[in-house]
């Protein structure tokens, strides 16, 4: 039962990370608290001897969540400014304005 | 994410009743939204909705101008990049289109299209990714209209007198054909609306038939109860997942 709880864990705190770094958001906490769980049944079952890899993982996923807290507070969404989208929204309202005369013209 | 964008559109578009005719939609008007998406029961934002209008003018005439686009956030741009632009170009008094115009580019597939009003008829212009253009000319009913355009209509309509419960029928030219759709008036709510502040809003359900929506009185959308009539919140149900809308920031009206 430890092994399938510390394999758990091992699966959940790497999710942890891979979401932390990717812009999910408060989603990352899904696998934060999956490996929460995970790792305190493995702590509770294991040996006091064999508790060092559950409290490295628990270190690892306290500070996924600290990242996902700082990221969520204190970083705001953005938008990029795309160039090449800026120059898109000026050619497709000069074809707009082409367009508008053509139709003018058939009326 | 086109379905997305399709139904916060319709969502946003499909809430007439009765039309007032003397209401003009200003120009200038810019509202910017912050589009968010349901994964795992968690919100999780994704891009900018950017509404806004202005006046343009041709050798003959002048038109209102309605743009919406859409932006993804810059964190999710490496993943799935989103640019998106809808725009109509009406007549500012009657709000009756003249061109509508699409064009979309969403994790590397891009589509343009272009529609024509011409009385009761439209052409059609569309264009995918890796496939030839096609130029379709349909006929359309006389007060169908294009999706930004019935958006900012709608806008203007008196929703005062009606009564909870009620339905209305419209159609919506999109993806080059008509769309029936429906909309319910569910009563007034409060809601937060950027730096609107809380605002009694509308609130009303639309049903479409789309495969795009999905669920009974799942997709809604909140006006505020004021003259401005502004979108303060949409949320969505489609065949993928829910999302919202929500307004963040509201200027020129």
């Amino acid at each position: 039962m430890r092994k399938i709880f510390l394999i758990l864990s091992y699966i959940s705190t790497a999710l942890s990370i891979v979401f932390t770094a990717l812009p999910f958001d408060t989603l990352a906490f899904i696998p934060i608290g999956l490996a929460t769980i995970c790792l305190v049944i493995t702590f509770i079952k294991s040996d006091v001897n064999l508790r060092v890899w559950p409290k490295r993982l628990f270190i690892i996923t306290y500070l996924c969540a600290a990242v996902v807290v700082v990221k969520t507070a204190f970083f705001k969404d953005e938008v990029a400014v795309d160039q090449q989208f800026e120059q898109q929204k000026i050619e497709t309202k000069q074809e707009a304005k082409k367009d508008l005369e053509e139709l003018e013209g058939l009326e | 994410m086109k379905k997305i964008l399709f139904t916060a559109v319709s969502l946003l578009i499909l809430c007439s009743f009765t039309p007032d005719d003397e209401v003009v939609v200003p120009s200038g008007e810019k509202l910017v939204y912050a589009g968010s998406y349901n994964m795992s029961g968690l919100m999780t934002q994704l891009a900018q909705v950017t509404m806004s209008t202005e006046m343009v003018t041709t050798s003959k005439n002048s038109y209102l101008h309605l743009n919406c686009e859409l932006s993804t956030f810059s964190k999710w741009d490496k993943f799935f990049k989103m640019r998106d632009i809808y725009e109509s170009y009406v007549n500012p008094t009657t709000l009756k289109p003249s061109l509508y115009k699409r064009s979309i580019d969403e994790g590397g597939y891009t589509k343009k299209e272009k529609y024509a009003f011409k009385g009761n008829s439209v052409t059609s212009t569309a264009k995918r990714r890796n496939k030839p253009e096609t130029v379709r000319t349909f006929n359309i009913g006389s007060s169908t209209q294009d999706a930004i355009s019935l958006l900012y209509k709608v806008r203007t309509l008196d929703f005062s007198k009606m009564k909870s419960g009620q339905t209305k029928s419209f159609v919506i030219v999109f993806d080059e054909k008509e769309i029936p759709v429906t909309l319910k008036y569910l009563g007034t709510e409060t809601v937060k609306a950027g730096n609107l502040g809380d605002k009694s809003c509308y609130k009303l359900s639309i049903g479409a038939k789309t495969d795009a929506l999905k669920g009974k009185d799942k997709n809604l959308i909140w006006l505020t109860a004021d003259a401005k009539k502004v979108p303060a919140l949409m949320k969505f149900s489609i065949p993928v997942g829910t999302g919202q809308l929500t307004l963040t920031s509201a200027t020129g009206i």
